[in-house]
């Protein structure tokens, strides 16, 4: 196995779960049902406990007890559940639709003298996905934000199954298009994890150049559009134009500029030849330089840091009751990342700094991924410099039955695929987002901010609609 | 600080592409193309057989073979190219900003030779494409549901090496300030009613561009209940954009294309 170690899936009750998430050291990863040969509904628990996942999947017999009392970062997820399953949940504060739009869905409302409602979306006013938020403002204070999201939803979970295994990372790239390697990666990673299969060590090597040049891009992107939306438009022109070379290196070397097409079941597509790799590395460098330069200036520029700093601030007690990951939870104090905690792939081979932050404002997210980058580079030489030579894919069985889950470090945090196979086609397929548990922080960071910073604090989380709403 | 920033400006070698370069480059796109010459039965089949969202289809027209190759549909997985022989290799050129029917590309299998229909011009005028420059035109990009790739890479049309504002064409806060409509897909259902609104939104004379293989025809979600289809399933389209997502040049491209073929201008607005 090649991927982050984890226990079997153990049948349990609802109440054990209930126990294991009651732990102090549990965070929640997901919970999501699925429906087995019989027609008989379970819901699965994933919990990280110290370091550890662990999973617990339960049968279905009437109501389940509510883990949000217990775990906040459950509520989504048991909307959904209560959504998409019709599953009831006792004791759940919230169980209003979350997926699905009906008519009559009531926002929850601020009153008060002097409070007004302010809408907006889900068409927004720049090149962003689609998604409404309803604002309760005082003047120009906001008390409370509602994110209502899911407009992207396609049913993508629903057309994985009846997939041929090899079918799923085309699938798998278009859940979050700017994050597609590692949805790729992680999808591939839970195929090979229900068969056994080892990737090959270059195949390995390939996937981490990949999915750290995919992180470069998202970080260096996020920082020029936190520049951009300050007003510093030297930086957001410069940080576009680094991210740009990185995916004209992206297309020389391996014919995509996202990276799509790369990952399949057992390994990777595409080989780089001993030159190219030098090439590829030397563009890394590059890249990392100019854009360590830019750093600078943008960090010594008082204009970015007045606005920057103390906006949106996200605290460790909230990051953590909400299971956040990623570069956010990071920025909040919270040391948690797949490729330390749980490494897989060419990770075990390497050694992954995990810089954090405690302030949990808009320049810590800032400054994250200005670290963040910074290793990326560092582990892109690496990995290069001591390719294992060898082959880059292993065989997968065309037909068997297996169930299994893996997670990666996206550039947006903690990504889960779980998957079961039946007869050598997906019958399940779970994705869990790092956007689906971050989106329920977003409005605590903007409560008692101007509605002004509203856009700054949303680009310093940068979440993902298409990959929450999937 | 000033001049930390000028330094580096002035250091900088010039990034920007020239349109010649641009225009119909689908460098990177991972779309295929046909070798004609080397197609046979047995190859069309097979990569009919590989192709996984049916982009590939083999029809019998007055008992001639006939390959068609939906560019509409397709999201260069590459497939087909494994098992094309050598006779799918990756395009290097896809004309962009076309009609629907004009994304469908068909091959006589056994003569070994494209179907031309109509005249579709995958010329590069360059002189009839900087006619095109200087004309302002304004974008409003609308995103019906998509996965966020198309948005990535209309994001990089304003960067530095594609710089779009050079042609005199911006993206606007709002469709009551804009010509033209640029669409990703699929349009999902819960999308729906806002993309029909926003188009109603748009003073006439407008333009639709349906962007990427989700916006021309659903894409891989076609088939999803969650997906209403295309964009042209809830609005009226006037020329599509193919790819998955399609390049910044490819995007590039299509608007231009698209501008030469409707001639829409502030003039026609009295």
């Amino acid at each position: 196995m090649t991927t982050n170690p984890t226990t079997r899936d153990a049948e349990g009750s609802a109440e054990g779960a209930l126990r294991l998430l009651h732990n102090g050291n549990a965070r929640l990863v997901s919970i999501f049902g699925s429906v087995d040969e019989n027609g008989a509904k379970r819901v699965h628990y994933i919990a990280d406990v110290n370091r550890e996942y662990r999973c617990i999947n339960v049968p279905v017999i009437g109501a389940l007890p509510s883990a949000t009392l217990i775990s906040p970062a459950a509520a989504w997820h048991e909307r959904e559940l209560h959504d998409q399953y019709g599953i009831d949940i006792d004791g759940h504060p919230d169980l209003r639709p979350l997926v699905s739009h009906p008519a009559d869905y009531r926002f929850l409302q601020v009153q008060g003298v002097g409070v007004c409602e302010v809408p907006v979306g889900p068409v927004h006013a720049g090149i962003i996905e689609p998604g409404h938020f309803r604002f309760s403002v005082m003047g120009d204070s906001v008390l409370h934000l509602e994110p209502r999201l899911f407009y992207t939803h396609k049913g993508t979970e629903t057309l994985f199954e009846g997939s041929e295994i090899t079918d799923g990372p085309m699938l798998a790239e278009s859940v979050s298009g700017d994050n597609c390697f590692a949805h790729a990666v992680a999808y591939c990673q839970s195929v090979e994890n229900a068969f056994g299969i080892s990737v090959p060590p270059r195949g390995r090597s390939i996937r981490l150049v990949g999915l750290e040049i995919e992180r470069m891009m998202a970080h260096i992107g996020d920082l020029g559009a936190l520049c951009g939306d300050v007003g510093c438009a030297v930086p957001a022109a410069y940080t576009a134009r680094i991210k740009e070379s990185l995916l004209q290196a992206s297309t020389r070397f391996f014919g995509t500029r996202y990276w799509r097409g790369i990952a399949m079941p057992g390994g990777v597509r595409r080989d780089i030849s001993a030159e190219n790799a030098r090439d590829l590395s030397s563009v890394i460098a590059q890249a990392a330089a100019d854009f360590a330069d830019m750093t600078h200036i943008i960090l010594d520029t008082p204009s970015v840091l007045n606005r920057f700093e103390g906006t949106g601030v996200l605290s460790t007690k909230v990051a953590r009751d909400l299971g956040v990951v990623g570069p956010v939870a990071r920025a909040s104090g919270v040391r948690i990342d797949v490729r330390h905690d749980h490494p897989y792939g060419h990770y075990r081979n390497i050694t992954v700094e995990t810089p954090h932050f405690q302030q949990g404002d808009v320049l810590c997210r800032a400054r994250m991924r200005i670290e963040e980058t910074r290793i990326s580079a560092r582990l892109i030489q690496e990995t290069l410099h001591g390719l294992a030579a060898g082959i880059i894919s292993a065989t997968v069985p065309r037909d068997g039955s297996a169930e299994g889950f893996s997670a990666v470090e996206s550039p947006r945090g903690e990504l889960l695929y779980w998957i079961r196979i039946r007869n050598g086609l997906i019958v399940r397929c779970h994705i869990k987002s790092p956007s689906f548990q971050n989106w329920p922080s977003l409005p605590f960071a903007v409560a008692g901010n101007i509605s002004a910073d509203f856009p700054l604090i949303n680009k310093s989380f940068n979440l993902s609609y298409s990959g929450c709403d999937r | 600080m000033i001049f930390d920033i000028i330094k580096r400006s002035l250091s900088s070698p010039r990034v920007l592409i020239s349109v010649e370069d641009l225009f119909t480059n689908a460098e990177g796109s991972r779309m295929p193309d046909v070798d004609a010459m080397s197609l046979t039965a047995s190859i069309a089949r097979r990569v009919v057989d590989s192709c996984g969202i049916c982009a590939l289809a083999m029809d019998d027209v007055d008992e001639r073979m006939v390959l068609s190759l939906d560019y509409g549909k397709c999201i260069g997985c590459g497939h087909c190219i494994e098992a094309g022989e050598g006779a799918f290799f990756i395009a290097g050129r896809i004309l962009c900003g076309v009609d629907r029917q004009s994304l469908v590309r068909r091959w006589d299998v056994e003569s070994g030779t494209e179907i031309v229909s109509d005249e579709v011009a995958m010329t590069d005028d360059a002189n009839q494409i900087r006619s095109i420059v200087g004309r302002a035109l304004n974008i409003r990009q609308v995103d019906g549901g998509s996965c966020n790739g198309c948005e990535a890479e209309i994001g990089a049309l304003s960067n530095p090496y594609y710089d779009l504002e050079r042609f005199g064409i911006h993206f606007v806060a709002s469709p009551k300030h804009a010509d033209m409509l640029l669409v990703t897909g699929p349009i999902t259902r819960n999308m729906a009613e806002a993309v029909k609104r926003t188009y109603e939104a748009t003073p006439s004379p407008k333009l639709v561009v349906a962007v990427g293989a989700c916006g021309c025809s659903g894409g891989i979600f076609a088939q999803s209940p969650e997906v209403v289809g295309g964009v042209d399933s809830v609005i009226p389209v006037d020329t599509f954009i193919p790819g998955c997502p399609p390049t910044a040049a490819m995007l590039l491209t299509g608007i231009l294309q698209t501008l030469r073929t409707n001639r829409i201008s502030p003039l026609r607005r009295n």
